[in-house]
């Protein structure tokens, strides 16, 4: 993996990120599976996937795009749309 | 007024912009609400006024037959519940006709809003937010709504209930009375918060506003901000975003399904307008259908869209103050038991670009 970052790693960063923003309860970075659909399956809605995505920019230092919020519903899709980005930078 | 400002090259973390004490607890305030999820009913096509420029009775949505049926109601609200709907707003044409709906309602889903012309006072075990329409003092109320002593009348019905804001709608004539209007609704403990007359699509009458009338309604409405400050529910951002020479749409890009069709997340995907046969059309779905949506200045759907740009607003510092400023002012209008907080913002910041 390029940038640094193992794959498993970088899910289960976004994966806590999650849970402490969504102050999710009765889930673990562990125990979050990567294919979850957010909004079907969590029930999370744009405001939440907002504060999200403003969260991982802090995090990784990258510009996600609003037209890019639908293609960011599962932890992998993050985690991968992430790596894209950081490879974009370096 | 200037064009819309860019904002792609933030210099600024989220986490900045969260570092003062001050934003970060309002913030940490407005985000509890980010479960409401919102959709609209119109309740009957019955009214017991008739106004100039009222969305209601334009379009066909005002020949639906209506649905008088509590029980048909009350399962439509669970329905709603059962897909994510946790805020209901009740309108067109008079929701205080049909208390019985009222109640079948408000059993299910406890948050929500009615719209109301004030003129029927809605029972006390109703405990929805009331939005009581004014157009203007009670001479231009008896022009354009052909009612006698109408704000009088709303007062009288709404005097020291907190369920109760008052809803001034800037049309491009009545400017100048929006000082005594709020000042005798302030005189007498009444909450006020502010709307823009947004015309109907295929409106030709004299409501509807000019560059120079969105001007003027801007510097009123922060002249009442500042006047009573106590009584006025607004925020000089909401004065902007809703008096800028550009539509909700244009500045903001309205998510309603009416103009979204993404049906990913968000609006685009639970919204839906309900008419009172109970039927709806993702075609016609947003707050104020059959409005022209370019010159849709409305502040139900400016609740929505600005709120819903959280992103554009993270950006510096000023603005997203201005845009918490924005959501605590929805929130204290639509949300029972929210309280305003104060403005963190007092300049003026401009809408950010998409």
């Amino acid at each position: 993996m390029s940038a640094g970052i193992n794959e498993k790693e970088l899910q289960r960063r976004v994966a806590e990120i999650i849970i402490a923003e969504l102050k999710l309860q009765d889930i673990t970075a562990e125990t979050f599976d990567p294919d979850l659909d957010l909004v079907d399956e969590i029930g999370i809605d744009s405001m939440d996937l907002a504060t999200i995505v403003l969260v991982l920019q802090d995090e990784y230092g990258i510009k996600i795009d609003e037209d890019d919020y639908t293609k960011l519903r599962a932890i992998r899709l993050i985690a991968a749309y992430i790596q894209e980005r950081l490879q974009a930078k370096a | 007024m200037s064009a819309a400002q860019p904002s792609s090259t933030s210099k600024y973390k989220f986490a900045d912009l969260l570092a003062d004490a001050a934003v970060r607890e309002r913030w940490e305030r407005v985000r509890k609400y980010f479960f409401l999820r919102e959709s609209t009913y119109d309740m009957t096509s019955r009214c017991n006024i008739r106004c100039d420029g009222c969305y209601y009775y334009a379009g066909e949505k005002q020949f639906a037959t209506d649905n008088d049926d509590p029980d048909a109601w009350r399962n439509l609200m669970r329905e709603e519940k059962a897909r994510g709907i946790t805020f209901v707003v009740l309108a067109g044409a008079e929701p205080a006709l049909v208390p019985g709906l009222l109640q079948a309602c408000y059993a299910e889903i406890p948050l929500g809003c009615i719209a109301t012309n004030g003129m029927k006072r809605i029972d006390d075990t109703v405990g929805y937010k009331i939005h009581v329409s004014a157009w203007g003092n009670d001479a231009t109320s008896l022009r354009v709504r052909r009612q006698k002593d109408m704000l009088e009348k709303q007062i009288d019905n709404y005097r020291g209930d907190s369920r109760a804001v008052f809803v001034y709608t800037f049309t491009r004539d009545n400017i100048d009375e929006a000082e005594p209007v709020t000042k005798q609704l302030s005189d007498n403990g009444c909450k006020v918060t502010f709307n823009m007359f947004s015309a109907p699509e295929g409106y030709d009458g004299s409501l509807r506003h000019t560059e120079a009338t969105l001007a003027k309604t801007r510097a009123v409405m922060l002249e009442l901000l500042e006047r009573y400050p106590g009584q006025v529910l607004f925020s000089p951002y909401s004065a902007v975003a809703h008096t800028h020479r550009l539509g909700l749409h244009e500045l903001y890009s309205c998510p309603y399904p009416r103009k979204n069709p993404s049906t990913d997340i968000g609006l685009g995907r639970s919204f839906r307008q309900y008419r009172s046969d109970l039927t709806w059309d993702r075609a016609a779905s947003c707050c104020v259908p059959d409005t022209d949506c370019a010159d849709c200045r409305h502040y139900a759907a400016g609740s929505a869209v600005v709120t819903s740009k959280l992103y554009r607003h993270a950006t510096d510092p000023d603005t997203f103050k201005a845009w918490l400023d924005y959501v605590d002012t929805y929130l204290s209008v639509w949300v029972t038991g929210y309280a305003k907080g104060e403005n963190l913002c007092r300049g003026i910041v401009e809408p950010p670009q998409g």
